[in-house]
């Protein structure tokens, strides 16, 4: 920790020094009138609002404009504690004393007082610049519900849950992560409502972190997640305030990372990622429906494949007479096992799919589409696939389409070839031993402590209002209890209510 | 190490996974020929009566297993031996489920697989559980048993609906039948499966009250007996009497005769994986008893550890303990009738008994 020296001359050349001359940060230089100081300004171009420099700057200034009436403004340290006076009049004032301090207030967008004689400088906050405004959300669609997003700014980020939820039990948490990054880190949550000890174990693993850079928050995510070598996810991403404002009100905490729009949620369960905003805003009994379709969804781009390859090699038996015949004539010019023809289409799929989203967005749509018919087509055409194994791909990749959080998604897409490898050795057998092991897994998953099934195992009767199924919203009128880690005693979230005021 | 505890809703899962195990699939007490269900609940009551005594020396020794509190009353030099027998019967129990699993599968559709990769197959996932620990485990059985009970309510539906219930086949009850019945239940039905609960007394010391432990129980016991008693009937309803008792799998045999509509038919995959769900847990559970007793008689500090020597013990027995199926059988006969009554039934009995004098002596503690 080095701090300011008194001589201007020497702190301008330490910072230009420092900084490696880089253009970007302007220093202006004033001397006053009255008493032939030299004053500096300090900013960083870009990450200032250029109007509210100007009027910060010029208020600073205004003491030559006084002409006479201060006659005892003669020494630097008279100017100082005018300017801090000033300062404290146009924006929020403070005396930086060190450079490691000074920096961070440049680089968060301050601007910067230096006088001459004075080792200690003055901050204003001016940040300002280019920042996306808010726009639709693009990965969380909704028919229903807010269109908004969060943005790359924390500022807003903050804003627009705050504009949801005007209580001042909305409590934010900011701390520095990163050594090098020095990136922003806010937790959001409700006091009162949020599980405290989730709390806390979160807030201490946030502070063990200890890296050079946090660039979005899916750093923080890999680095506070309890179970690496796991496939699942145990912490929600989400780019809507929306999302965010619900599941805080349920006593989750919110990690807001800068420069990111999507926000992480902890603690999880399995079934949240199964979970959309739009199902609160639709009536119950559609909720439900679709909630149902989802995790068919979830069964068929899991077990699809590899059911069909199980059924085809090891339990012909099992599939209807006629079907069987009609399946049969459809292999019969296809040279391959049933097995390498999946694993050739999903493979395919794949492909089509990552092309899609990294090719440049005009032409990804086309290669998706064309990818997918021209290769489909032709591959049955040729007699290398049969259509019936076309037909399972395809409902299979759609089936993962449906999971409406795309980690959750992306695991599943992973988890579908183990379970097809498995499926063409052992058959259905295998398929149940790896379920065993899977279900197993997940019971043993936390997130933040809390188990990772949690309606399901351990079986928590009242939460099932909100798991699988949706209830009416008259009847959730207790948030969704998250169980601690002793397993017996349930926190104390029933203060709040949802939904009507008059229940109960 | 912290103490894993388990709720109410976990051990009744258990508890109901375990009995329905393999007692579903497989045909029990065959003495009693038609008369199966109403002996599986004359055995009932019993069943009920030894939770009750595992249940009474668990709340003696709250922090023991059986091993601990067999050696607390009856002395280390009389009671350590004993709990040494347990290790054997845990495993050889457990190894004879996996053996029958085994076999319906190669049964039925893997004729081409060598028994031991069948196996081996379910002991890895049955040693990655037991190395998660019983939490785990038991969260597991919880969403199992819905699954259980979902599969258990399609294959009703199924069986009913396609008209095959035929009632004239359990009744009329005679006299005789009742005596059968009863001969059957004790102690052959009473044994296995519900006083395979034994291994329970193993797991009763995770659960933090002993009211829970004790109605949770009696509850889950009841409620499989009946379920259990249920399904025989529907199998010898279906079946028959005859076919019921030269079936291996009665419940498979059941199964694969529903056809609804030309398109609901061969659902005998639905009773093959009751029975690998039933066989994983009862195996689990059985391994895990084996692995705590030797656990508390070796003084491993970890349990855990153990779980891979006795998952490769009980995989080796599995197959190499019968040369076939019928000897297996056969063999099953005679450890049932003369250890595994005494090991369930007898050696608590007579802890209690011993454990009671004691007590009303003042000779304890």
């Amino acid at each position: 920790m080095m701090s300011i020296s008194s001589s201007l001359t020497d702190n301008l050349d330490q910072l230009r020094e420092r900084l490696g001359n880089s253009p970007d940060i302007i220093i202006r230089k004033f001397t006053l009138m009255s008493a032939q100081i030299q004053v500096a300004a300090i900013y960083v171009e870009g990450l200032i609002e250029k109007a509210v420099v100007e009027e910060f700057v010029g208020h600073m200034m205004s003491i030559d404009s006084f002409d006479g009436k201060h006659p005892e403004i003669i020494s630097a340290k008279d100017i100082f504690a005018f300017m801090k006076e000033k300062a404290r009049n146009v924006s929020e004032e403070k005396i930086i004393k060190d450079w490691d301090v000074l920096f961070e207030a440049l680089f968060s967008g301050n601007t910067i007082l230096l006088i001459d004689g004075i080792g200690e400088a003055i901050r204003g906050n001016t940040s300002g610049g280019e920042v996306r405004s808010v726009t639709e959300a693009t990965t969380q669609v909704a028919i229903r519900g807010s269109k908004e997003s969060f943005t790359e700014s924390l500022g807003t980020n903050l804003s627009l849950v705050r504009r949801k939820i005007k209580s001042p039990n909305l409590w934010i948490e900011t701390m520095k992560i990163g050594d090098v990054t020095q990136t922003n880190v806010s937790l959001m949550y409700i006091h009162g409502i949020v599980n405290d000890k989730a709390l806390q174990a979160l807030k201490k693993k946030l502070q063990a972190i200890d890296v050079d850079a946090i660039l979005e928050s899916g750093y923080i995510e890999q680095l506070i997640e309890e179970n690496v070598f796991s496939p699942f996810p145990t912490l929600y991403n989400t780019e809507r305030p929306d999302s965010v404002a619900g599941n805080i009100l349920e006593g989750r905490v919110a990690i807001f990372v800068d420069g990111t729009p999507f926000v992480l949620i902890a603690p999880t369960s399995f079934f949240m990622f199964f979970h959309a905003v739009e199902d609160y805003y639709q009536r119950f009994d559609i909720s439900t429906f679709i909630r149902l379709l989802r995790f068919m969804c979830l069964i068929i781009s899991l077990f699809g494949p590899a059911v069909f390859i199980a059924a085809l090699n090891f339990h012909q038996e099992m599939i209807p007479t006629s079907l069987l015949i009609n399946l049969a004539s459809q292999r019969e010019g296809v040279p391959f096992p049933a097995f390498i023809e999946a694993l050739m289409m999903e493979v395919t799929f794949e492909i089509i799919r990552e092309a899609g989203i990294r090719m440049p967005s005009p032409i990804g749509q086309t290669v998706s589409i064309i990818g997918g018919l021209v290769l489909g087509q032709a591959a049955v055409q040729a007699g290398i696939i049969s259509p019936a194994m076309v037909i399972v791909v395809s409902l299979t990749g759609i089936s993962s389409f449906a999971t409406p959080a795309f980690n959750m998604a992306l695991s599943i897409r992973i988890l579908r070839f183990t379970i097809m490898f498995v499926a063409a050795f052992m058959g259905l057998y295998g398929i149940s031993i790896l379920l065993f092991i899977l279900i197993a897994h997940m019971c043993s998953l936390r997130s933040l402590g809390f188990p990772y099934m949690s309606p399901l195992g351990p079986f928590i009767a009242e939460n099932h209002r909100d798991s699988i199924i949706r209830v009416p919203l008259k009847f959730m009128s207790k948030r969704p209890r998250l169980v601690n880690q002793k397993n017996i005693t349930r926190m104390a979230v029933d203060k709040g209510k949802r939904g009507d005021s008059d229940e109960s | 190490m912290r103490k894993e505890l388990i709720s109410a809703n976990q051990l009744f899962a258990m508890i109901i996974l375990f009995e329905m195990g393999t007692a579903l699939v497989v045909p029990i007490g065959l003495e009693s020929g038609h008369a199966v269900w109403i002996s599986i609940l004359l055995a009932l009551p019993g069943g009920v009566l030894l939770y009750l005594i595992y249940s009474y020396l668990y709340q003696q020794y709250p922090n023991m297993i059986i091993s601990g509190y067999t050696q607390r009353i009856l002395g280390r030099f009389l009671g350590w031996p004993l709990s040494l027998l347990y290790i054997p019967i845990f495993m050889y129990n457990g190894s004879r489920n996996l053996r029958e699993a085994g076999d319906l599968l190669i049964a039925s559709s893997y004729d081409q697989t060598p028994i031991f990769i069948i196996n081996a197959m379910m002991i890895t996932a049955v040693i990655y559980v037991l190395n998660k620990g019983l939490e785990v485990f038991s969260r597991t059985a919880e969403i199992y048993l819905l699954i259980i009970l979902g599969m258990g309510l399609i294959c009703c539906f199924v069986v009913i609906a396609a008209g095959l219930v035929e009632f004239e086949n359990l009744f009329p009850i005679h006299a005789k039948d009742w005596r059968d019945a009863l001969t059957s239940a004790y102690p052959s039905i009473w044994t296995f499966p519900y006083g395979e609960l034994v291994c329970f007394t193993t797991i009763l010391p995770h659960i933090n009250k002993f009211r829970v432990a004790q109605r949770t129980g009696i509850a889950a016991i009841i409620l499989s007996g009946l379920l259990l008693s249920f399904t025989h009937a529907i199998e010898i309803s279906v079946l028959g009497t005859n076919i019921y008792a030269r079936a291996t799998f009665p419940l498979f045999t059941t199964i694969t005769l529903v056809n609804l509509a030309n398109f609901i038919q061969r659902l005998d995959a639905l009773v093959i994986l009751t029975l690998i769900i039933g066989v994983f847990f009862k195996m689990t559970i059985y391994c895990y008893a084996a692995m705590t007793v030797t656990a508390d008689l070796f003084k491993v500090k970890d349990a855990r550890k153990l779980a891979v020597p006795i998952g490769i013990v009980v995989l080796f027995s599995s197959f190499i303990s019968a040369e076939n199926y019928p000897i297996h059988l056969d063999e099953g006969k005679v450890f049932m009738k003369y250890i595994l009554t005494y090991m369930c039934a007898a050696v608590p009995i007579l802890l209690f008994i011993v454990h009671y004098i004691r007590k009303c002596l003042g000779l304890l503690r």
